[in-house]
């Protein structure tokens, strides 16, 4: 068993960029006796010493040269290998079938080497995780709530289903974190289709990349990047899922493939989520008329109706001469969002609501070895031409009793407003990857986006102001080369980082009849680089090192507001960032069929000239603002333990130092307030095999989250005895169980079981304890 | 290329993990720190994440220091506004908009502030004493809204015993709409003087008449209009949330105008920035009395006023090339409305040194406390009217003095 880890690492990743120089394609799928897929098998070509491994439905594909012939080695933990000799002959595609029998000696090591596509990942040289999101689709989770179970990830949001929803990492916050759907960059989607919207079943699997970010993820992340990975085109699948639970909440999701056999390809993704969100809060509620507070009244939301419908449909070929993948694809949908809290809980809202839509198309194409071996070519093109609404013209103050008192002049709830924008977001991206020899390949990526934003007011149409222009234009380019031998590989890269913002200003500020604009132009040009290592010491024991120097353009929410709350400041300057990562994973077999995981990562950040959101002088609203330094000085560690894929457990812990770093501030060296610093996360499974029926299994599974409590100010400022306001320790326990056939799953969920009253920024409070049913049909 | 180390990652990391056990300790140096005693001190930290206001009890407010590193009450939300009436302290929210929790709080035998109770209130922009009430106004800048809504807070229950509108409209000349500056009791009225502003058009403070000023009389409880007081030699009386009318010990008014009207954003006040008054029990400005300060003052203007006793205003001015509707003056100077003189003060900083100077002042005993933030840090000043000279006293470390008041221990 010598260094198959890394032998294994180089051969699969070989696999993963596909780069194989050959022309027939083998596809197969590997089931057990019974006929149940077997997912995580290796499929190994002793000839080439290159291979594959089965996804969740048992499924592979090999390219191979044709005309040869080969011999596949099957392996996977518990069964006994397999070999099977494959005659390729002029076959430009061959089908196999693969069962494997149960080993009487179940002593073996292949489970280390037959790794997942995500534990290829995670044998990676960037600090990155994975999430196997197949695992968790029986849940209810949408992407947002998966990724809250991930080491050094927290997700905040304020309130329930279709809340706003934000992701800190490491300590960064907001944007610097980037979100990519297949490596398309998610930030100008719109609020139609985001985490907090998107069902955990339209992913295969989640990446989450810290600090460094690969430059095929083509985008200014400060602090690290997430990558959801959608569906795969290999053969006709359909996914139906319905749940109905607490808080009048409904989601339905419908995933669909058809592959035709002269690779036609329909694919279609629909989902839709609905709740009331009715879910009590323990609030302060006021008389209207006295003033008087009635402490700690348990009240519930009354104007929290959240609903989006999605649909995304994908047409075109696969496996083409000219294509591996050409795609055109649409994305629509729409969302209503009320709004019954401000910031904080004391602002309650009764009519105040968003809308928001998308329509998006799309077009997709990906080629390996293109004009030659080794040459790899995608592209990706759409436009969001969605538009946004923020509709608040009632004149009402209302209590949490839902008691209100009307006024008969125009004013909103919190700001007067029936606002539609349109953003014009476009995004273009190519990548090339080009394997110089069978050790080292370079990769391109450049990633263009447009932001051209219009604007309507309902109310005052004739104002000139919205007629103005607010135009950003982005590209970021990067270029990286990868070595990758036996027992270790790098990269190293560098990216370029470009920015135009055209904007007016208001010349005669306050007159009313003859204001006139100057147009304005502003260029931001950075350059950010870094490199990835890893060095496996045998095949138990890897470890990795990264580094980069990142920077973060601003937005154009930032720059010119959000149109509504947020006002923008078009001088701001670009964020940076020097990241460092180090890190180890160690793999223990203890006895039979148990295999034990560690991995441990350091993290280190020195962050300059954030961008902050902080309040306007008169309260109302939020301006952005460059802030000076601050640091972070992290430790994650995650423990896996797996016997006989029947008993899954995992924990992972962080910690963060995460501090002001401004030698001129009253605050320098104190922790950086409302950022959670201390928080981990349990999860136990158990299946029962054959339950009632031979085939039918029954899994349970229980997860914990915790959160150290931390202040919401500077913790150093205040006596901590006079009622610093804070957000205490929480504590969350769900559980889950799901029994399943070979084509339905049954489903029930009780999330954070007792009631325990959840916070997060600014004591906005997260629903009770809440039930689920769910129900599941793939085929 | 930053050079990427191991070594030094690790010498990072365990330096950080040991000065993160001992940040904590701030060791002192120089005055000592002072007991917690009758004095109320507001601040807020020097930072620009997360601020909100602390409440300090000091026994001194003339020596040693204080620090918000440990010690004060944190105040929720970030920007707050402070009323002592019937020895209890209020605490408001100046919320998004939104209403907002006022916190009440009394002192205790041992100089520690106790919450009595936390009520709701709306976002006002003059709040002010009358008797045991505290007077709340929350007024519109909007044409299409033109109501100013007030609120009585029965200090004794800490709720709102009585609330009604004002349509400002009604007040202004032509299209315009009042904006109270500030509420004043005199007497048993509530003087509110106001300005004229458009509240349109992108130019919501704009008018069309910046050299006139009014006061619109108020009976009370019950809020109804007896009168409009006009005048055409000054603008303005007051400023936005900024006091203009001091009532002294005979009862006469004293009424300062900043002369600060502006139009499409430029300054169109043709008159000084000067005083006037109107005699005890008389709703009329009286026509002998007019103090311009702009001729005695060098080339300042008032911005802000304070009455501290027998005449005596302490006055904050600012020079008239910088003129704006929203400064606060950074030189200080004692006006004596009586024999119309004016003196400035000595002892405080430079204005060019002052980063912040606070607004809501106490004084006792012919001496004005002031909060004053330099870069060497934030300090009392104790402004003696009569010789017009000021001590540098107490010390708020790591924080940035925004009010200051006081109280009595309650057994």
């Amino acid at each position: 068993m010598q260094n198959n880890i890394s032998k294994w690492f180089f051969l699969l990743s070989c696999a993963i960029s596909g780069s194989v120089f050959s022309q027939t394609t083998v596809r197969g799928s590997v089931f057990t006796e019974n006929g149940e897929p077997v997912y995580g098998a290796a499929v190994i070509v002793k000839e080439l010493r290159t291979g594959a491994t089965t996804n969740e439905e048992g499924f592979f594909q090999l390219n191979l040269a044709s005309g040869g012939t080969y011999t596949l080695q099957v392996s996977y933990l518990g069964y006994e290998p397999l070999n099977k000799v494959l005659n390729l002959d002029d076959k430009k595609r061959l089908y196999v079938n693969i069962r494997l029998k149960e080993s009487s000696n179940e002593l073996e090591t292949v489970q280390l080497t037959a790794k997942s596509k995500i534990q290829q990942i995670e044998a990676l040289a960037y600090n990155v995780d994975v999430i196997d999101a197949k695992r968790l689709h029986n849940t209810t989770l949408d992407i947002g709530h998966a990724l809250d179970r991930v080491s050094g990830i927290r997700i905040r949001e304020s309130g329930g289903v279709g809340s706003e929803m934000n992701l800190s990492m490491n300590g960064f916050r907001g944007n610097q974190v980037k979100t990519f759907i297949d490596g398309i960059p998610m930030e100008y989607f719109g609020s139609s289709f985001q985490i907090n919207n998107i069902p955990i079943g339209l992913a295969q699997r989640v990446e989450i990349y810290k600090g460094v970010v690969p430059v095929e993820l083509g985008a200014d992340a400060l602090g690290g990047a997430i990558n959801i990975v959608t569906t795969t085109y290999e053969k006709d699948h359909l996914d139906l899922s319905y749940s109905y639970g607490s808080f009048n909440t409904h989601r339905s999701n419908v995933n669909a493939t058809y592959v035709s056999k002269s690779d036609f390809v329909i694919n279609v993704n629909a989902f839709q989520n609905y709740s009331d969100n009715d879910y009590k809060v323990t609030v302060d509620a006021a008389n209207l008329n006295t003033g008087e507070y009635y402490p700690e009244t348990r009240l519930r939301r009354f104007h929290d109706q959240y609903h989006n419908e999605t649909f995304i449909g994908k047409t075109g070929v696969v496996n083409k001469s000219f294509a591996d993948e050409l795609l055109f694809g649409i994305t629509l949908g729409q969302n209503y969002n009320e709004e019954q809290t401000g910031a904080r809980l004391v602002a309650v809202y009764g009519a105040r609501h968003t809308r928001g839509n998308i329509v998006m198309p799309s077009i997709t194409y990906k080629k390996e070895n293109l004009f030659v071996d080794g040459l790899d070519l995608k592209l990706n093109a759409t436009i969001n031409l969605g538009k946004e609404k923020i509709i608040d013209t009632l004149n009402r103050t209302y209590n949490w009793f839902g008691d209100y008192k009307e006024y008969d002049s125009p004013v909103g709830e919190l700001n007067y407003s029936n606002l539609e924008i349109q953003n014009n977001n476009g995004i273009g991206m190519l990548s090339i990857k080009y394997d110089l020899n069978e050790k080292s390949f370079l990769s391109f990526n450049d990633t263009y986006t447009t932001f051209d934003r219009e604007r309507y007011s309902y109310l005052q149409t004739e104002n000139r102001n919205y007629d103005q222009p607010q135009k950003t234009f982005k590209n970021v380019a990067g270029l990286s080369f990868t070595y990758e031998t036996g027992d270790w590989n790098a990269t190293v890269f560098a990216k370029n980082y470009n920015q135009n913002i055209e904007f007016t200003r208001e010349i005669d500020p306050g007159g009313s009849a003859d204001i006139s604009y100057n147009y304005f132009e502003r260029k931001l040009n950075e350059f950010g680089y870094g490199f990835a290592a890893t060095y496996f010491f045998d095949d138990k024991f890897q470890f990795k090192a990264s580094y980069e120097k990142s920077y973060r353009l601003p937005l154009p929410n930032e720059l010119f507001g959000d149109a509504n709350l947020i006002v923008g400041d078009t001088s701001l300057d670009p964020e940076e960032s020097d990241n460092y990562n180090l890190g180890v994973s160690y793999w223990l077999n203890l006895g039979k069929n148990q295999l034990f995981n560690i991995d441990a990562t350091i993290i280190y950040r020195d962050i300059d000239n954030f961008i902050r959101r902080t309040f306007a002088p008169n309260q109302s609203r939020f301006l952005t603002a460059n802030v000076v330094g601050s640091d972070n000085l992290g430790f994650e560690a995650q423990f896996r333990y797996n016997y006989r894929n029947k008993l899954t457990a995992n924990i992972s812990g962080t910690y963060q130092n995460f501090r002001n770093n401004n030698p001129e501030s009253a605050a320098y060296r104190a922790r950086i307030p409302n950022v959670p610093f201390l928080f981990g996360n349990g999860n136990i499974a158990y299946s029962f095999n054959d339950v009632f029926k031979k085939g039918n299994n029954l899994t349970m599974e229980y997860n914990l989250l915790y959160v150290n409590g931390f202040y919401l100010n500077w913790p150093l400022f205040g006596d901590r005895d006079e009622g610093k306001l804070d957000i205490p320790d929480q504590i969350a326990h769900d559980l889950n169980f799901t029994y399943s056939t070979p084509h339905f799953q049954f489903i029930v969920e009780c999330r954070n079981i007792f009631d325990e009253i959840l916070y997060d920024n600014f004591s906005l409070q997260k629903p009770g304890r809440s039930f689920t049913g769910k129900i599941r049909y793939t085929l | 290329m930053k050079k990427f180390n191991l070594y030094t990652l690790l010498f990072i990391s365990l330096s950080l993990f040991i000065t993160s056990c001992s940040d904590d300790d701030n060791t002192p140096n120089g005055e000592a720190y002072v007991e917690p005693g009758p004095y109320i001190i507001t601040a807020s930290p020097q930072e620009s994440e997360g601020v909100a206001d602390y409440l300090l009890t000091v026994e001194t407010l003339t020596q040693g220091r204080t620090t918000l590193v440990g010690n004060g009450i944190e105040q929720d939300g970030t920007y707050r506004y402070y009323i002592t009436n019937n020895n209890k302290f209020f605490s408001l929210l100046y919320g998004q908009g939104d209403p907002g929790a006022v916190t009440t709080y009394e002192m205790n035998s041992s100089y520690g502030l106790d919450k009595l109770s936390n009520f709701q209130a709306e976002t006002v922009q003059s709040f002010t004493n009358v008797d045991d009430e505290v007077l709340m106004t929350r007024i519109s800048r909007n044409s299409a809204n033109p109501i100013a809504s007030w609120y009585r807070l029965d200090t004794e229950s800490s709720t709102i015993v009585g609330e009604g509108a004002i349509n400002t409209n009604e007040l202004a000349p032509g299209d315009e709409q009042a904006f109270f500056t500030w509420m004043t009791q005199v007497g048993d009225k509530v003087y509110a003087p106001f300005m004229s502003v458009k509240a349109c058009c992108n130019d919501s403070f704009g008018t069309e008449y910046p050299d006139q000023t009014w006061i619109a009389v108020y009976s009370y409880p019950d809020m109804q209009l007896e009168k409009i007081i006009e005048d055409d030699r000054i603008s303005f009386i007051g400023r936005y949330f900024r006091s203009g009318l001091g009532v002294v010990e005979n009862g006469d008014v004293y009424a300062f105008s900043s002369g600060v009207a502006t139009n499409n954003t430029e300054a169109v006040s043709t008159n000084p920035s000067a005083i006037l008054k109107i005699n005890s029990g008389e709703t009329e400005f009286d026509e002998d009395y007019y103090f311009n300060l702009e001729e005695v003052a060098e080339g300042y203007y008032a911005t802000n006023q304070f009455y501290v006793e027998n005449g005596m205003f302490l006055v904050f001015m600012e020079p008239q090339e910088s003129k704006g509707a929203y400064t606060d003056g950074g030189r200080l100077a004692i006006v004596n409305v009586y024999n119309e003189t004016l003196t400035w003060v000595s002892g405080t900083p430079e204005e060019s040194e002052i980063i912040n100077i606070s607004v809501n002042n106490y004084i006792e005993n012919g001496v004005a406390h002031v909060g004053i933030t330099t870069e060497e840090g934030s300090y009392i000043y104790n402004i003696n009217a009569s010789s017009a000279s000021a001590s540098r006293g107490l010390k708020v470390e790591a924080g940035t003095i925004t009010a200051i008041s006081k109280l009595d221990p309650v057994e």
